[in-house]
């Protein structure tokens, strides 16, 4: 069983000095044009941003806090973008560290996150009381990808249930490679939102039973078309859980070689369109994984890529991510149109990116704000083009 | 805090702007500072104007509140603590650039900070030279609040140098401009001793305690692209104080220059060396780390080959490492903070200026604490304005042995008399050189009188400026 040590973790909240370089530095030479999300699209005290979330944090540790679930609200209203840990320049990872407070002090209640957990544990995902409908889009396919290949499709609950446009066109996509795949019957969710709000050990059991379904299927691939669980298969299971994991990719990365490796060959998607690209925290900060998507982009003829402002390691996260989608909606849609508007400032006509879950946000945000821009998954953009 | 004035306060800025949570003043609490203990708020407010901090102030005098003034929260000596149930107003919501190109000169609000100011100047290919190294942190008014120094400095002097006014809003409410901008019909700031004595100069460096500032108007300087790195090392303290003397007699133009002492830059290269890139070495006595900037690069040439012929005359060498100059000026944003923070230590400490050829006396003393009491730390300087250094030491402490932080804070305090003995003046004077600064009594005196003429009910950051 995952077991935090505490000491540990108290040692590395001291590190934190109180700086404040994490509210929103505005650094040209590495890219950063503002920090925290939270803290700009809020009253901005000092409770937003990651300093003052984390001497709440070892305010309530150390018990000079009461442990209540109003002094708990500035732990969860945090996207864990980890732009924060970009810039710290002290002796540890605030982001991460935030994650574990929530896990210690995961006994104060919340009721967002027992009901996602409890969603996730009873009906494998995070979003109904029921199972039914995750598998829908299978049925609109127009083939019957089988249980158990080689490959195999975790689709997610994003695309399954709330776009489930991309979970098609990633299949479809993959059938248009020649590509055997399997999707899971019952696929059960990778249980990231849990490690972010701090339901560590249920989230270990559902890793658990992640992993089984993963292999019940045969998989030696597991294609993922979801940065959050790109990030949560791939280094969480292993990290956290001590979980071996069988090669996890994302449709990015994999699509990136078969364009390359000449495979597969894209047809234009237009004449001069400008995209833009959204780098999911998951993606990026996470794992590092910039250039691929980008990559890929560039590889659609026609398609002439821009950058935002902010970009890569600096780029403002979308607001979905950390739980914040479910515990403050409204903050959630607001960075996310805080990241369109900058989107816009592009002149891109299309914003794409790699994470369904992004994508759900950031279409929120343009609505939010009236804008015109299409939100596409990249997958979305290259499904039609396979010659 | 009483719930009128609360109520009051909600009125003047708005609900969204005004809390009294308890996790959130927990928040404001502290700031950067080890240097103090923190202290409980009664509620936080975040103005958006001058006209709101006036009428906060007004309110606050009515109602004798305390006020501490509040932007980045990065000051490192207790500056910005408040009082028990006082009121911190963050500053952090007044934004603004305003560039005067023709006057050569930009205004910005208190919320702006040194990296915002930067990226917009940088878009005209100008820049404010100077910039402390909390530069991504700090609001400009902050730094000017404390007349900080850092980068650039070495050239130009403290932040004041920059500085052509101040508006200001008065502990009684009173929004005053300082400078030629004093004059409504004038086209902007252009001359800060327009009229009369200084006044702009009376709240730079007032650490908050004589008014709260709104807006600062600032020089700006084309910004130059022609830069020469170099090492220069030296057997003795004095050649290298005398290197630094000469260097700016000559009009040689350093941006920053820095002294390390042998052991000290040994210390830090085993600890930034390798993530700088910086070529392993054995560091003489002494080693002045200096990037020379000028706008010509004739002019960068010959400054650096007249900076290599004053090392040589006397008698120290050209090391011709320019890694660890260039870094540190490249980086200036950011590698500061990161070699405050690398070694994972709790720090305080003891800013103060001295001359350069007093330099050394300040070194002498520090390790001679160090010795006497048994703590770890180091210190080293910059080049601050026309002859000045800034020392910055750190002393080491576990802020959970209670003992060593108890140490520690004595040996602060005891130091900080016997630095000033040696003739050195306080980097910010905070609380603690309250006292300790013998000889003082009556420049002291009228300190305190221009405090009562201004804050008559003592609410703004009373006890902060050298315990005024
Ligand atoms: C890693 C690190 C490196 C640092 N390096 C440097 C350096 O190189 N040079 C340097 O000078 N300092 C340095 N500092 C100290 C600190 O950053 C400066 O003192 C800074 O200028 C403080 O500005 P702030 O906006 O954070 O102000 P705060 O800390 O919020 O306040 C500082 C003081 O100014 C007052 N104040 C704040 N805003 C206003 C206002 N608008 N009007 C009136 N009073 C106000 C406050 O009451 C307080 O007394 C460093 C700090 C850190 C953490
Ligand atoms: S988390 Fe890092 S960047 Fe933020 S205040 Fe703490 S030390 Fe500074
Ligand atoms: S992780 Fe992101 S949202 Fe959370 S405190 Fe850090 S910068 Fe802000």
């Amino acid at each position: 069983m995952t077991e935090i040590d505490l000491d540990d973790l108290m040692e590395n909240l001291a590190q934190c000095r109180r700086c404040g370089i994490c509210r929103d530095a505005v650094y040209e030479d590495m890219g950063f044009d503002g920090i925290c999300p939270v803290w700009k699209n809020t009253a901005g005290f000092e409770t937003s941003f990651m300093r003052g979330k984390l001497m709440i944090a070892i305010a309530l540790l150390e018990g000079r806090l009461e442990k209540t679930s109003d002094n708990t609200e500035a732990l969860y209203a945090c996207s864990l973008c980890g732009n924060c840990t970009e810039i710290c320049a002290a002796e540890f990872d605030p982001k991460e560290s935030l994650e574990l407070v929530r896990a210690v002090l995961s006994d104060i209640p919340n009721e967002v996150r027992d009901t996602l957990a409890e969603r996730i544990l009873t009906t494998n995902n995070p979003y109904v009381t029921d199972k039914k409908g995750k598998r829908d889009w299978v049925a609109e396919l127009g083939f019957e990808p089988p249980t158990k290949a080689d490959t195999l499709y975790y689709f997610g609950c994003t695309a399954g249930m709330k776009l489930p446009e991309t979970a098609k066109a990633a299949a479809r996509l993959l059938k248009a490679a020649g590509i055997e795949f399997a999707v899971l019957e019952d696929e059960p969710c990778c249980g990231s939102v849990m490690i972010r709000t701090g339901r560590l050990q249920d989230a270990e059991e559902n890793a658990k039973k992640v992993l089984e379904s993963i292999q019940e299927s045969g998989a030696k691939t597991v294609l993922v078309s979801c940065a959050g669980c790109l990030k949560t298969l791939r280094k969480d299971y292993p990290e956290k859980f001590n979980l071996s994991m069988p090669k996890i990719v994302h449709f990015v990365e994999y699509f990136l070689e078969l364009v390359k490796s000449g495979k597969i060959k894209l047809k234009p998607l237009g004449k001069n369109v400008k995209i833009t690209y959204h780098d999911p925290c998951h993606m990026g900060r996470e794992l590092g994984i910039y250039e691929e998507p980008r990559d890929l982009l560039k590889a659609i003829p026609g398609v002439e890529l821009v950058e935002m402002e902010t970009n890569r390691r600096a780029a403002m996260c979308c607001g979905a991510g950390g739980g914040l989608r479910s515990y403050d909606p409204e903050l959630s849609k607001k960075i996310a149109a805080d990241r369109v508007r900058e989107a816009e400032e592009t002149g891109a006509e299309i914003i794409a990116n790699a994470c369904p879950f992004c994508e759900q946000n950031l279409e929120s945000g343009a609505k939010l704000i009236d804008s015109s821009i299409r939100v596409a998954d990249i997958v979305d953009l290259i499904v039609d083009l396979i010659e | 805090m009483n719930t009128k004035v609360v109520s009051e306060l909600v009125k003047i800025v708005g609900e969204e702007y005004v809390s009294t949570r308890v996790d959130v003043l927990l928040t404001y609490s502290e700031t950067a500072s080890m240097a103090k203990d923190p202290v409980t708020p009664g509620a936080v407010a975040r103005p958006g104007s001058a006209e709101e901090v006036s009428q906060i102030l007004q309110l606050c005098n009515k109602n004798k509140i305390l006020v501490t003034p509040r932007s980045g929260g990065s000051s490192l000596q207790g500056e910005a603590i408040p009082k028990p149930d006082g009121l911190v107003v963050d500053l952090l919501r007044i934004k603004g650039i305003t560039l005067h190109k023709e006057l050569r000169s930009v205004t910005v609000g208190s919320g702006i900070t040194f990296g915002e100011l930067d990226k917009f100047l940088n878009q005209h290919d100008l820049w404010v030279p100077v910039a402390p190294e909390s530069a991504l942190i700090c609001s400009v008014a902050g730094n000017v609040a404390v007349n900080g120094a850092g980068p650039g400095s070495s050239a130009y002097g403290c932040i004041a140098e920059m500085v052509l006014g101040v508006e200001v809003v008065l502990p009684n409410g009173e929004i005053i401009q300082t400078g030629s901008e004093a004059n409504p019909n004038a086209p902007g700031p252009f001359l800060r001793y327009a009229f009369g004595p200084d006044l702009t100069g009376l709240f730079i460096g007032s650490l908050g305690s004589l008014g709260i500032i709104t807006k600062v108007s600032l020089k700006t300087y084309k910004r130059m692209h022609q830069f020469h790195y170099e090492t220069y090392g030296f057997d003795t303290a004095e050649q290298s104080e005398k290197f630094l003397i000469e260097v700016k007699n000559n009009d040689v133009l350093p941006m920053f220059a820095s002294v390390y002492e042998g052991p000290v830059l040994n210390f830090f290269m085993d600890m930034v060396g390798e993530e700088y890139g910086i070529p392993e070495h054995e560091w003489p006595h002494r080693t002045v780390s200096m990037t020379i900037g000028r706008l010509r690069e004739d002019r960068m040439k010959s400054d650096a080959k007249k900076a290599k012929e004053i090392c040589e005359q006397l008698g120290g060498h050209v090391i011709g490492i320019s890694e660890l100059p260039q870094g540190e000026w490249e980086g200036r944003f950011w590698t500061f903070v990161r070699t405050c923070y690398i070694h994972g230590w709790h720090w305080r400490t003891l800013y103060h200026h001295q001359t350069p050829t007093n330099s050394h006396r300040s070194v002498e003393e520090i390790t001679a604490a160090m010795d006497e009491h048994g703590f770890l730390g180091h210190t080293a300087g910059f080049l601050s304005g026309h002859s000045t250094m800034n020392m910055y030491p750190h002393f080491y402490f576990d802020p959970l042995d209670k003992e060593e932080d108890h140490m520690i804070r004595a040996a602060h305090d005891e130091l900080a008399i016997t630095l000033y003995k040696t003739g050195a003046v306080p980097f910010k004077l905070a609380e603690y050189w309250k006292g300790r600064m013998e000889g003082m009594e009556d420049y002291m005196k009228l300190l305190s009188a221009i405090k009562e003429t201004l804050d008559p009910n003592g609410i703004l950051n009373p006890g902060v400026l050298g315990g005024i």
